[in-house]
């Protein structure tokens, strides 16, 4: 389970994520909405520990991150930047990680057929498109195989074919009792991946719902999610004229 | 066993340092540039009259050091600021969140190798020199004599602690750029601070790193008013702790 109490961070006097508590619970996938800049990512890297929040905490079965004794066992995690080094094959990365945390070269492997890059494992990682990367950034949350996994976007650059492997596979990983928190900003994707929402704006918490709870009272979840949104969006461009 | 250490984080920086090409470029250039300059000196030196000493063979053969310190310093810096640059250091930072363990980790695995590498350098330097002065009337230097195996060996310590720096400031900077920048500025500026104070030059040059490596490091005897090769080797170590040492203070409250 992942705990986020009043959770804030600045950047200067920019509120990026304002006293956000939320629990996220095992066994579901639980999409994390919002529009642009809302501060989905801020909120994934403060669970982390990779940024350090301003007030509040996030914590995970009980802990903070940087408590947990083998961190890759504990959590996955997928971050929305390429976080590897270009230079590197997709191998020694996953290598380098695994060793970090006392997890055999069998498991490297095993991660490496999960995502269908074990014929591209030994090639640079730069070399790889968009959705390679992502799936390399997959393996890495897979690497461990954690109870708890935190995925931010990631059917970005995914192909139709690989949305549907992420998603059964989230599915999967959900059903087996793990704790699924997934952000993204595509409602429609959201849908039919998640089964329940937390959902943001501006930083605040907005909605903690469900998908079928959501659209109840209006035609589409698109309009429902615009609805809700509407008053904390910063981004919003203008039709064409 | 409960829970990662120092240990698990230097397997994985170990195979992070081997595993980009990076690593092997700047080792061997800093190897083939040591002994290059080596051979140069040597040949150089071979019709050279009067006939040069050992000592100054020996000196001047391990010139390359003056590259090979650019090198392996790269190679420290990069070893950081490689990971911000493309995004890496999150995952590393995920794997192993005690940041400290990190730096630690990359220490040792970078002192290591850097250590090992400026050894092979030094040494090439010197044989290849030694080499290139074969057949003529220049007197060996032998590595049996205690002044020319603590030369080759301080230079290779000397290249290693180089390296340590480059990883200090890298953390400190986290931009490879500019960390590079930072490092080679710091090479060289205090040199020419040194040489604008005339005469009391030598009481600030004593401890600028590259006045040490050309007259107190590198050479058989050390020119007067500078430290001993020993004592100069100790302050780079000294300046590689506190570069490390702040990188580590700053590393901690820093988001990632
Ligand atoms: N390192 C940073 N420095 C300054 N401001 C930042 C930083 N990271 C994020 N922000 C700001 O914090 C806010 C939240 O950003 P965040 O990346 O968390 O949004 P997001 O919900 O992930 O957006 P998106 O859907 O576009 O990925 C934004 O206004 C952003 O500009
Ligand atoms: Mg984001």
């Amino acid at each position: 389970m992942i705990e986020l109490r009043e959770l804030t961070k600045r950047y200067g006097d920019r509120v990026a994520v304002d006293g956000l508590s939320v629990r996220v619970q095992p066994g579901v996938v639980t999409g994390f909405l919002g529009p642009n800049g809302s501060g989905k990512s801020t909120t994934m890297r403060m669970i982390l520990g990779l940024d350090a929040p301003d007030r509040g905490e996030a914590l995970i079965g009980g802990v903070r991150y940087r408590d947990l004794n083998w961190p890759l066992k504990a959590v996955g995690a997928l971050l929305d930047a390429g976080a590897f080094h270009p230079g590197r094959s997709a191998r020694a990365h996953l290598t380098a990680l695994a060793a970090s945390n006392d997890i055999p070269g069998s498991r490297v492997e095993q991660a490496l057929r999960l995502v269908g890059l074990s014929d591209a494992a030994t090639r640079r990682a730069g070399t790889y498109s968009l959705g390679m990367r992502q799936r390399l950034g997959v393996a890495v949350a897979l690497l461990g195989d954690p109870g708890v996994l935190l995925l931010d976007e990631p059917v970005n650059g995914l192909d139709p074919e690989g949305i549907r492997w992420i998603r059964d596979l989230l599915r999967g990983l959900a059903a087996e009792g793990r704790t699924v928190f997934v952000s993204s900003h595509l409602i429609a994707e959201m849908a039919l991946t998640a089964d329940r929402l937390v959902v943001i704006g501006r930083g605040r918490l907005l909605a903690e719902t469900t998908v079928a709870e959501l659209a109840a009272d209006d035609d589409s979840l698109e309009d429902a999610f615009l609805r809700l949104t509407s008053q904390a969006t910063d981004h919003r461009g203008v039709g064409a004229s | 066993m409960n829970g990662y250490g120092f240990r698990h984080a230097a397997r994985m920086e170990r195979i992070k340092l081997s595993s980009v090409r990076s690593t092997w470029w700047l080792a061997t250039a800093a190897v083939v540039s040591m002994a290059a300059a080596g051979a140069g000196v040597g040949l150089g030196y071979r019709s050279h009259t009067p006939v040069a000493t050992a000592a100054q063979i020996l000196n001047n053969s391990l010139g390359g050091a003056i590259v090979a310190q650019l090198l392996l310093g790269a190679l420290g810096v990069l070893m950081v600021t490689g990971e911000y640059g493309t995004g890496m250091i999150r995952s590393t930072f995920a794997a192993v969140p005690r940041r400290r363990v990190v730096l630690a980790a990359k220490v040792a695995v970078c002192g290591g190798a850097a250590l090992t590498v400026g050894l092979v350098a030094s040494f090439a330097g010197y044989l290849s020199g030694q080499l290139a002065i074969r057949g003529t009337a220049i007197p060996a230097a032998s590595l049996g004599d205690p002044a020319i195996l603590r030369a080759v060996v301080l230079t290779g310590v000397y290249l290693g602690a180089t390296a340590l720096i480059g990883v200090g400031i890298g953390t400190i900077v986290r931009h490879s750029g500019a960390a590079i920048g930072t490092l080679f500025g710091l090479m060289f500026v205090p040199m020419i601070v040194a040489g604008l104070f005339g005469e009391d030059g030598i009481q600030v040059g004593r401890f600028v790193p590259l006045l040490m490596l050309l007259n107190s490091i590198a050479v058989t005897s050390p020119v007067p008013g500078l430290f001993s090769g020993w004592i100069s080797t100790l302050l780079m170590c000294g300046y590689a702790a506190v570069a490390i040492l702040c990188g580590g203070v700053l590393l901690r409250h820093r988001d990632a």
